[in-house]
């Protein structure tokens, strides 16, 4: 999986961009944070998603549509992170029909066996680590995780993600999918200042990635 | 130990040792062969036992991946609606004939549990090792649960990242094992360890354990961990598999025990067969020792016995020729192939043992004039003509007879004659046979035969007194003149006999019946007369003129000799001292005996007849035997010295006969040496008596003695003697013994008396030469 994180980096500053654009229209002028995830030895955790939840105010959810592909009988990106309420669609770029589904709590899902586009998309209304399979190929495996912020990164191969938070309260979470158990929710005070975060990932142990997101 | 049971026991234990190690090698390899084999088939055993368990495994793991990869289970996993879970399970399982079936949390919580006593909720046994991943999905483990063994294959439900395992598991139990076991027709036993304890709750060992130590075992750990370990273990029945071996062992013992008892009979049958013959050959052994050589050896073999058998039959014809030739040497005439004396006894001895039937008749033939074909045709036509009458003798052959030559020209024959047979008749047949004259080179010689017979029993019943009787009717034949004589009694002189004969002979001496006779000596060299011996006969008034032969050794014998030599020196000197004083002087002697010098008053008779009759004593001679000397040499020398003494003549006869006075010779006072007959007549014939008369003569001359040759009957006998310087000689060739009348008459006739010529002095000769004389007296004896 972690060879895989060159492809999703490209993606990812995207992703953020959108969600400091909405920050920015609260006219609220925001700071900048910068946060380094590290895996064991220093090496950047790529994929890895750092979230800012604000702890004084609840975001509204938001409207968004998100692409999730299937492409030589793998999900592209291997992770997602949307706002709760996004719609995702699963586009199939193989020859060959997939079945995905979903036996996760925050989303369970099934959709038939299909080639090319699917008619609608799945809207993920309530948050939490949603796993994507295959019915048809074991093998396939995607994690979509849904939160209540537009505060969120993944980690490029720079190792650093850069955030710009307005002034307040904030939990800040990292999870990884190669994580064995949920790194504590780090409270983070942003004020007008800069600020740099930085974490070390113990990903040694069994894996378990949906315990690591609790 | 015989060799008999020698052979046969060194046999039978060869075989023996033979068989036990064949059947010991045997034994061995049936074992080893079954052990290898039990171990081919526990390799086998254990391989198949192996890939099943891998079959069991792969369907486990093909049923569970079903289960697990069915999407509506998988809904069901994550809906945890844990009856259909549970109703999935044994439906998947049910198919395959497992025996458990359990799908657990990934921390090992059971959710739904089949077809054993778990329920959910409840942490599974294997909850630790799934948790640690000591279980790799698909492989199979072992579960010790209840007292059970199952063998399991646990899979993960993915959706898609893990959430559960599926465990499905057959039960070991004892049907399992047969069936597993089954293919391999093995012994399968489980055996479980529970912490330090081991328990063997599977086993499809027959009886228990009851025949283990004969069992041979392969084990296959299955799980081994800290509190559990579990041990299948293959086995086989050595003994089982020893059986089609021991049935062939079984046959082979069999087979060794008849070979046994077979070797036994053949081992005795063979050592007979060599031994009996080996008997026989030490029993024909010990019969030819004994001296018989006509065993039959009966053993008609190829092998080397029948060699030796051979052998032995050969040795025992040559042993026998040898035998035959040496009894030949020993009993055999070598000329004639007659039987000698000895052989002939032996025959004779023999056959009087065994005549019961009727007589046996002896005959002993005297050869007459046999000593003169061999002087004058020699010895060669001799030999012919005895060979001739010896095969006279025994043409033709008749059965229980025998032929022998006893000596020179003497035969002696023996035969059975039939019951009243006229023995005479037998004996004058015998002798016409032999009065025919032998053919020799064309030439008819007369052989004078005289035979003499005696018959047994009625003559004697022995054989050495058959042959005594025989010889004596041969000596009365030969006086007699006659060609053929039987035995009388008479002819034996009894002892009353005797004692009549010397009373004959004293009447003799007083009637005047003995007669002198004269037998001249004369001069070789000039044949005149030089002297005379005086002999005696006997004018017996019933039986005619008798020889000195028959009265003189029975006179010595009883000693009236003496009387016989007074009467004779007296009558001697009497017609000595007559022929004195008529002028001629014709010196005699007389013969002196034994007794005669052993007598001290001899030499006084001497002189008194000389005195008595006025005889010049020089014109007496006395001839002294040299037997004369031995019983009592130094009386012997003492008289001699004063008969010399006396101044008569001293005259050793028969010299030659008796070396061993000769050393005395040249201490005696002889005058005369008579060199007896027997060398005289052989000399002629005989190179080496030729020279032991020879030397006779220069040492009679040497020792100063006049040497007479007694005996002469040939001219070229005397011309030889004349040659080796003899003096005098006396024999038939010039007179034989005359009684006085005649003898006178010769003398005149003749006129052939003359002066002696006598030698010189004796004492002179043994003055002028006694070292001579001594080194040839030493000469002489040689
Ligand atoms: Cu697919």
């Amino acid at each position: 999986m972690n060879r895989r994180r060159s492809i999703r980096a490209a993606l990812a500053p995207a992703v953020v961009g959108i969600g400091a654009l909405l920050c920015g229209a609260g006219g609220v002028r925001a700071a900048p944070v910068t946060v380094q995830v590290t895996a064991g030895g220093g090496a950047p955790a790529v994929d890895a998603v750092v979230v800012f939840e604000p702890r004084d105010r609840v975001p509204p959810p938001a409207h968004a549509d998100a692409i999730i592909d299937q492409i030589h009988k793998r999900f592209v990106p291997h992770v997602t992170v949307i706002r709760t309420g996004t719609s995702v669609t699963f586009p199939n770029s193989d020859r060959i029909r997939h079945q995905v589904y979903s036996f996760s709590p925050a989303k369970v899902f099934s959709m038939k066996l299909y080639a090319g586009s699917p008619k609608r998309a799945v809207v993920f209304d309530k948050p939490g680590l949603v796993v994507l399979g295959c019915n048809i190929h074991d093998t396939m495996l995607a994690f979509v995780l849904v939160v209540n912020t537009p505060y969120f990164a993944k980690i490029p191969a720079s190792g650093t993600a850069s955030f710009d938070l307005p002034p307040g309260r904030y939990s800040m979470r990292v999870w990884d999918e190669a994580l064995a158990a949920p790194v504590p929710a780090r409270p983070v005070v942003v004020a007008a200042a800069p600020l740099q975060l930085s974490i070390a990932l113990d990903l040694a142990g069994t894996h378990d990635p949906v315990a690591a997101w609790p | 130990m015989l060799l008999r049971t020698r052979i046969a026991v060194t046999f039978f234990l060869l075989v023996a040792a033979v068989l036990a190690t064949a059947l010991a090698v045997v034994s061995a390899a049936n074992r080893h062969n079954a052990e290898r084999e039990v171990g081919r088939q526990l390799d086998v055993g254990a391989r198949v036992f192996m890939r099943a368990m891998e079959t069991n495994r792969e369907q486990l793991t093909q049923a569970a991946q079903a289960v697990a990869a069915d999407y509506a289970f998988k809904e069901a996993v994550a809906l945890r609606d844990t009856d259909t879970l549970a109703s999935a399970l044994q439906n998947a399982g049910s198919r395959l004939g497992a025996a458990v079936e359990v799908l657990t949390t990934l921390h090992g919580r059971v959710l739904a549990a089949s077809g054993i006593n778990i329920k959910p909720g409840m942490t599974f046994p294997l909850a630790r090792l799934l948790r640690a991943r000591g279980v790799q999905e698909g492989n199979s483990t072992i579960m010790v649960a209840d007292g059970r063994i199952y063998q399991l294959v646990a899979v993960q439900v993915r959706s898609p990242l893990p959430v559960a395992w599926v465990v499905m598991g057959f039960a070991l139990d004892t049907k399992a094992a047969r069936e597993l076991a089954a293919p391999t027709a093995l012994a399968l036993t489980m055996s479980v360890r529970s912490g330090s304890v081991w328990t063997t709750p599977i086993t499809t060992v027959p009886d228990g354990g009851a025949r283990r130590g004969e069992l041979v075992t392969r084990s296959i750990t299955l799980v081994k961990r800290p509190r559990l370990e579990v041990v299948a273990t293959l086995s086989r029945s050595l003994t089982a598999a020893l059986a089609p071996f021991e049935r062939l062992t079984r046959v082979l013992y069999l087979i060794a025990g008849a070979s046994l008892v077979g070797s036994a009979f053949a081992a005795f049958w063979l050592a007979r067969n060599i031994t009996r013959p080996l008997r026989q050959l030490t029993d024909a052994v010990d019969h030819i020792r004994g001296g018989a050589y006509d065993v039959p050896v009966s053993i008609h073999r190829r092998d080397e016995l029948g060699v030796l058998a051979e052998g032995l039959q050969v040795m025992q014809r040559a042993v026998s020729t040898r035998d035959q030739a040496i009894r030949r040497l020993a009993y055999d005439d070598p000329l004639t192939g007659l039987m000698n004396r000895t052989a002939f006894v032996e025959a004779l001895t023999a056959a009087l043992g065994a005549a019961s039937a009727g007589p046996v008749a002896v005959a002993l033939i005297n050869l007459h004039r046999f000593k003169r074909i061999n002087e004058h045709l020699g010895f060669a036509v001799g030999d012919a003509v005895l060979v001739k009458i010896a095969a006279r003798l025994t043409a033709p052959p008749a059965a229980g007879a025998a032929v022998a030559r006893l000596n020179a020209d003497q035969f002696a024959l023996f035969a059975h004659l039939p019951p009243g047979a006229d023995a005479t008749a037998w004996g004058l047949a015998l002798q016409s046979r032999l009065a025919e004259p032998a053919v020799v080179h064309a030439q008819p010689l007369d052989v004078h035969a005289t035979i003499g017979l005696a018959t047994a029993p009625a003559d004697a019943a022995v054989a050495e007194d058959l042959m005594r009787c025989a010889d004596l009717a041969l000596e009365f034949a030969r006086r007699e003149k006659r060609a053929f004589a039987a035995y009388l009694p008479t002819l034996t002189p009894s002892a009353r006999d005797q004692l009549s004969l010397l009373g004959e002979l004293r009447r003799a001496l007083d009637a005047d019946e003995l007669r002198l006779y004269f037998q001249p000596k004369w001069e070789i060299s000039s044949r005149r007369i030089a002297a005379a011996e005086v002999l005696l006969r006997w004018q017996h008034p019933a039986r005619g003129l008798l020889g000195p032969g028959v009265f003189l050794p029975f006179a010595e014998q009883t000693g009236f000799i003496r009387q016989i030599t007074r009467w004779t020196l007296d009558r001697a000197a009497a017609q000595g001292a007559a022929w004195q004083k008529a002028g001629v002087a014709l010196p005699l002697a007389i013969n002196v005996t034994v007794d005669d010098l052993a007598d001290t008053g001899f030499h006084l008779s001497v002189a008194r007849a000389l005195e008595h009759h006025g005889l010049d004593p020089a014109l007496l001679t006395l001839e002294v035997t040299e037997s004369g000397f031995i019983d009592d040499p130094k009386q012997a020398l003492r008289m001699l010295q004063a008969l010399a003494a006396l101044g008569v003549k001293l005259s050793i006869d028969d010299f030659g006969t008796g070396y061993s006075s000769l050393s005395h010779l040249a201490h005696l006072p002889v005058d005369e040496v008579k060199i007896d007959q027997s060398f005289v007549r052989q000399f002629e014939a005989d190179p080496e008596v030729a020279a032991v008369v020879r030397s006779a003569i220069d040492m009679g001359h040497r020792l100063g003695l006049r040497v007479v040759a007694e005996g002469i009957e040939t001219e070229s006998a005397a011309a030889l003697l004349g040659g080796m310087h003899c003096d005098l000689g006396q024999g038939f060739l010039i007179a034989k013994p005359m009684p006085l009348a005649q003898f006178e008459s010769w003398l005149r006739g003749r006129d052939r008396v003359a002066a002696l010529a006598v030698p010189a002095a004796r004492a002179d000769v043994a003055g002028a030469s006694g070292s001579r004389r001594r080194r040839a007296i030493k000469v002489f004896p040689a």
